[in-house]
């Protein structure tokens, strides 16, 4: 069979569809999207509240109890709340950016793969710096509350034994973290590009 | 044409639906309704919905061969229907949007302005999947594999 001689058996089929009920369409309408970004938006969003919900009391108990002795590190947990505020703004907002339904469908797929890439690159830069920062305020904030109780400070807490037992650690950070980008989106940006690259063949 | 199951198919209307509904009070009637309107599903079909479920294929491929003594079925519609659509589901997702638009009866213009490929392109493209398809139901009409 010819796909021209589809046409008119696909508007006859056409006609007969049923007329979605109005109701059914509220109801639809009333259900959350289950594309992938709005479920990625919600996953932060989730992410960003449980931080909310187990940061803050944290730097309040740190701030308040122990006669504030150890404000210290309510500023430690605040820097570290604060760097992920933006993390989370920033992931956020190339959310927003990946999709335009109402674009081309050419210019919509082109502008997923370029805000996928650099999804996927915030994503492995910033989990990785994220744990080294909270690392290095930490040891920051140890070393600073030892020197205030003239504490002896030990041979391996001097900055370049630190430096050689991060830096291993973090090139490894970042190849885990490439790995999981991978595992997590390699398919889908694979898929994305091959979709893109069809459409540009002649 | 898009949606290997019955339920991935009922998600992907749903989501078609809010998609069309979120968008709606940005439409300022720079293009047709109608191309407004496929870019947004099409948009959605092709690139929104990651992860399907996958059982199988919608059409049971043994469905594709009709035996000799059952010829005097092919004439018949359904029948035809079912060949062409199993065809047309193994295309690739950018070859289903195209058959799904000349299905529509899309004017190479709107196609170009819904998919943004241009219309010597797409007229090679549409002369491609033409052949494909013939092929592909030849092959299942005469049980060729």
């Amino acid at each position: 069979m010819e796909l021209d001689n589809l046409k008119t058996i696909w508007k006859e089929q056409e006609t007969l569809a049923p007329v979605t009920d109005p109701e059914h369409l509220a109801w639809l309408l009333q259900m959350k999207s289950r594309g992938p970004i709005a479920r990625m938006r919600r996953n932060l969003r989730v992410e960003a509240l449980l931080m909310v919900i187990t940061y803050i009391p944290t730097i309040i108990a740190y701030l308040v109890l122990f006669a504030g002795r150890l404000s210290l590190i309510s500023l430690f947990l605040f820097v570290v709340l604060c760097f992920y505020a933006v993390y989370f703004y920033r992931k956020d907002r190339l959310l927003i950016k990946m999709q335009c339904v109402t674009c081309e469908v050419r210019s919509n797929l082109a502008g997923q793969v370029k805000a996928l890439r650099k999804y996927i690159r915030f994503y492995i830069w910033s989990g990785t710096l994220v744990i080294l920062i909270a690392m290095v305020v930490a040891c920051c904030t140890i070393r600073y509350a030892m020197q205030l109780k003239s504490m002896p400070i030990h041979w391996w807490f001097e900055p370049p034994f630190l430096l050689a037992i991060l830096t291993p650690f973090a090139i490894g950070l970042l190849h885990l973290n490439k790995w999981y980008a991978s595992k997590l989106y390699g398919l889908h940006i694979e898929k994305l590009d091959a979709m893109l690259h069809e459409m540009d063949e002649d | 044409m898009y949606g290997a199951t019955e339920p991935d198919r009922q998600d992907l209307f749903q989501e078609i639906v809010i998609q069309l509904w979120r968008s709606y009070p940005g439409f300022r009637g720079d293009a047709l309704f109608s191309t407004w309107l496929y870019r947004i599903a099409l948009n959605t079909a092709i690139s929104g919905l990651r992860k399907q479920r996958r059982v199988g294929p919608s059409i049971d491929p043994d469905q594709l061969s009709i035996p000799m003594q059952d010829m005097q079925y092919v004439n018949d519609k359904e029948e035809q229907l079912q060949q062409l659509y199993a065809a047309i589901d193994r295309l690739t997702e950018v070859e289903k949007a195209l058959t799904m638009l000349y299905l529509e009866d899309k004017s190479y213009q709107e196609m170009e302005e819904i998919l943004g490929i241009s219309q010597n392109n797409l007229r090679v493209k549409m002369n491609r999947i033409k052949e494909k398809l013939r092929k592909m139901t030849k092959e299942a009409a005469y049980g060729i594999r």
